[in-house]
């Protein structure tokens, strides 16, 4: 089972990540569990979501204390204490960014992988909300799932046009993510 | 040669239509304003409404108890602090399961001014299918003659004293018709006991309205007990309510007003207080203040009146 | 390729919230009449519903109520008139209500409600806890608790069963924890419209419930004295002792049309052979579930007692599973006010003597949002076990809240 954490503000669709993650396990036969934890509901607030995804059924139903892989959609958060509280051994860390160069450490983190999703997301739905770029880019550097059911999940979500740019998005946050081993 | 010409009484006898389905003998005051408008209300309406009440004056004999009752009506026993969502919730479902009905959610003062107004108010935004009727006598009569929002400028209540610090309740009564007038329901309208005419042919515009939505009528509805006068004064209570404008009679289609009865020569209101011992404590310069009260009420929903004449009602609310 | 998620004969899998699937479920039920109000963290139930009824999905009348008190009164009424009713709601919600609440109960109108648990203080708060379903346990209501959002859409079918059925006609509550399970979003499986009709075709074929007809020369809320209260009253306390069968028969009937089965009233969980036990309810069994497999891997035998009916109180169903078991500790994601321990440890604890020796423990966790943490978990089973190797342990521990505990002259002592 894979424990991962995501971290944003309000407004960048944490929260919606974390479920279209959960639906494309879904479709491949697996399970997916997650949940947001936030304070006051308003665009700019820290929001911190969870998500449990196994091949067996998912019941914990606690916040995760201990992730393995941590998904960052705002760059301001990137070395914040908060985000890497509890990273186990072996962490990998998936940042929204427009900056490339890596400047972002800690001892548990192994794998990192950056993509500049705001960039990708005006230029293919006209807004900056990296959400479903940054659901192709997980699938990629976890190597958890395969972009199909990414794609396939989104009709959950979205219709029209607005499906067919957001899955523009996930295969462009799959092919264009860069991968560091640290 | 023509028959007898009709009296006004006759006339309203005529209204009456239908059985009175209350037994002899309950538990009303002698001369109690409510019991004569409970009984008329089926009378003109029908026994097959539906009739809804809270705890209140009307509850002994509205409400049964344990499984008998006084009267042969449909009922619902409600609480006072949800009784236009009760209503609500009938007449949605009957409208869902096509089931006719008239139902008419029937409560006092206190409960419709107060304690039940937001749900009143929400019913009426709705514009929900019934009619709600509140008869006001003024006060929380049946826990023991408390004040209520509808209570006047002066009264002597249990929670507003006359004493020797105290003139009685030191603030002006809520206009609650007019307030329900504003929620541009398809009828509102005000009657009482000295008009039994005019209060039959409201409570049928009512029915009729609750075709297109809510209706609500304010009738006001004296109280020997609470408010000290001779039993047999209480039509007379009324009739002079109405000729010192104290309490005009006045319908609105849509939120627009009309005078229903214009009293060419007001009498001053002590002419109305003066048979009322709630009152009689009150000096020149208190009745005064009343006067003003009244007389400002009245220029008002006057004004409104003429104004609303005035104002062309847009297309789209016409029905 | 399309990868569809598992696509089966008679229901489809969805990845959806604890709100949406009691949404789902209340839509697959067919309620005549819906009353909505939003309230944190139940609004999304209600949004659902109103988009369900908006794209002509739901064929009701839908109340957009100016408040929680109306929304009972309006479902309490139009169930007394005949009709099939929803509503939803959350601590200051259903307090708001209880008026109504308790009308309702008390003139045994088969009302079906889905309450969000929320901390329910002296002090605003939006957070986690079930506070509001304690504050509301002495309301004649039949309270059902999910695990999960696939047990939240199934009890809430389930209790359109259990409610309406002739010999019950009583109104039944369904909580479920907010922001843990209200949120979250899980791999629920979704029955087709055809199923739950014919799960619910069964309620036809009793006799016809009296019911608020124009016309029909009946009244409903009368005055209630003397002999006729006291047999209004002992027929709904009867009704509700009556309910426990009820819902064991509709487990089963349950298992048969969509296949799925949770024990009744309890689920035991590796309670077989255990010593020593965790009693819970709501999401925090979920997390327990897990634990319970990763002690037992060291050789710990423990097992879980999920309560799922909490009122009526299941004694006996909690009697037959618990006795013999060396220790007990009792999880509460609340408080009762004057006594020692969480109120479920309260009314647990008076059936101790029929417990033949079980030793018991009260353990205070995830109100006001704190969770349940899998740590949490694994410190109350040891206790529990301190408890039952006959250590001294405290009678009631807070586990959120280890700061303050009592003196030590609270300590219960070896027993």
């Amino acid at each position: 089972m894979s424990d991962v954490r995501f971290h944003g503000r309000g407004g960048q669709g944490v929260v919606t990540t974390s479920k279209i993650l959960a639906n494309a396990f879904a479709r491949t036969g697996q399970f997916g569990a997650s949940f947001p934890m936030f304070g006051f509901e308003r665009r700019g607030a820290p929001v911190t979501a969870f998500g449990r995804f196994s091949d067996k059924p998912v019941r914990e139903k606690t916040q995760i204390y201990t992730p393995e892989i941590l998904v960052v959609l705002d760059p301001s958060q990137r070395n914040s204490e908060a985000v890497f509280q509890g990273l186990v051994p072996g962490g990998m860390l998936l940042l929204n960014d427009s900056d490339n160069t890596i400047n972002v450490s800690h001892e548990n983190l192994k794998k990192l992988g950056i993509i500049d999703a705001n960039k990708i997301a005006l230029e293919e739905i006209g807004l900056p909300i990296p959400n479903t770029v940054i659901v192709g880019a997980f699938a990629k550097m976890s190597g958890l799932l395969e972009i199909d059911p990414c794609c396939d999940a989104l009709q959950d979500y979205f219709s029209g046009k607005k499906l067919s740019a957001n899955i523009v998005c996930v295969k462009r946050g799959f092919e264009e993510v860069e991968l560091f081993d640290l | 040669m023509t028959g007898k010409k009709k009296g006004k009484l006759t006339k309203v006898l005529d209204y009456l239509k239908y059985e009175d389905p209350f037994s002899k003998g309950v538990a009303f005051c002698p001369g109690c304003g409510l019991e004569l408008l409970v009984r008329f209300i089926p009378q003109v309406l029908g026994n097959d409404i539906v009739i809804t009440g809270t705890p209140s004056c009307s509850a002994p004999v509205l409400l049964g108890q344990n499984n008998q009752s006084w009267h042969t009506l449909s009922y619902f026993g409600t609480l006072m602090t949800g009784a236009a969502a009760n209503a609500t919730g009938l007449a949605r479902y009957y409208r869902k399961a096509g089931i006719k009905n008239t139902v008419v959610c029937f409560n006092g003062d206190g409960t419709a001014a107060d304690i039940g107004f937001g749900n009143l108010s929400g019913a009426a935004e709705r514009n929900e299918p019934f009619i709600y009727i509140c008869y006001d006598n003024e006060g929380y009569m049946n826990t023991g003659i408390q004040k209520s929002g509808t209570t006047p400028y002066g009264a002597s209540t249990t929670t507003t004293p006359f004493g020797s610090a105290s003139k009685g309740k030191n603030l002006r009564r809520m206009n609650l018709a007019l307030k329900m007038a504003m929620h541009k329901i398809p009828y509102t309208a005000t009657a009482t006991l000295s008009d039994l005419g005019d209060l039959a042919k409201k409570l049928l515009k009512a029915k009729e309205a609750k075709e297109r939505g809510f209706a609500f009528l304010h009738v006001l509805a004296p109280c020997t007990t609470g408010w000290g006068y001779a039993p047999e004064n209480t039509i007379e209570v009324c009739r002079r309510a109405v000729k010192t404008n104290y309490f005009p009679l006045w319908e609105a289609t849509n939120g627009k007003i009309r005078m229903t009865k214009i009293v060419k020569k007001p009498k001053p209101v002590s002419t109305y207080t003066e048979l009322i011992k709630k009152f009689a404590h009150l000096n020149e310069a208190d009745l005064q203040i009343l006067q003003d009260d009244v007389d400002y009420e009245y220029c008002m929903l006057g004004g409104l009146s003429v104004l609303e004449a005035e104002c062309q009602l847009p297309a789209s609310l016409e029905d | 390729m399309n990868t569809k998620i598992n696509a089966k004969a008679n229901s489809q899998i969805k990845v959806i919230t604890g709100n949406a699937a009691a949404a789902i479920a209340a839509k697959l039920a067919r309620p005549d009449v819906v009353a909505a109000y939003p309230i944190t963290p139940q609004t999304e139930i209600i949004e659902q519903i109103s988009k369900f009824h908006a794209n002509g999905e739901m064929d009701c009348e839908l109340i957009t109520v100016e408040g929680e008190n109306s929304a009972m009164n309006a479902v309490m009424a139009a169930s007394l008139a005949g009709g099939r009713v929803f509503t939803a709601t959350s601590s200051w919600g259903l307090v708001f209500m209880y008026d109504a609440v308790l009308a309702t109960a008390g003139a045994r109108a088969p009302v079906v409600m889905v309450n969000v648990n929320r901390e329910t203080p002296g002090i605003i708060a939006v957070s986690s806890g079930q506070q509001d379903m304690i504050s509301t346990r002495d309301s004649g209501w039949i309270f059902l608790i999910a695990e999960n959002c696939q047990e939240v859409l199934d009890l809430v079918l389930q209790a359109y069963r259990l409610a309406e059925d002739y010999d019950i006609q009583v109104p039944v509550m369904v909580h479920y924890d907010g922001f843990y399970l209200s949120y979250l979003s899980e791999v629920v499986d979704v029955p087709f419209q055809e199923e739950v009709d014919r799960f619910l075709a069964v309620l036809k074929d009793q006799p016809e419930r009296t019911k608020l007809v124009p016309g029909g020369k009946l009244g409903c809320g009368s005055h209630g004295i003397l002999g006729g209260y006291l047999e209004l009253r002992h027929k709904h306390v009867s009704a509700m002792e009556r309910s426990k069968a009820k819902f064991e028969q509709i487990d089963k009937e349950y298992q048969e049309i969509f296949g799925r089965s949770y024990g009744g009233q309890v689920e035991a969980y590796r309670m077989d052979d255990a010593d020593v036990v965790l009693v819970g309810s709501g999401s925090m069994c979920g997390t327990i579930k897990t634990v319970i497999d990763a002690k037992r891997e060291e050789g710990v035998k423990v097992g879980l007692l999920k309560m799922r009916m909490y009122r009526p109180f299941p004694g006996e169903a909690m009697v037959k599973a618990l006795k013999g078991k060396k220790a007990i500790g009792v999880v509460d994601r609340s408080l009762c006010f004057g006594f020692k321990g969480g109120p479920i440890y309260t009314e647990l604890k008076a059936f101790e003597t029929q417990l033949e020796g079980s030793k018991m423990v009260s353990f205070i966790d995830g109100i006001a949002n704190t969770d349940i943490t899998t740590a949490n978990v694994e410190t109350m089973i040891d206790t529990t076990c301190g408890l039952a190797a006959g250590k001294e342990v405290r009678e009631v521990t807070w586990i959120c809240y280890p700061e303050a505990q009592e003196s030590d002259a609270e300590k219960m002592g070896g027993r």
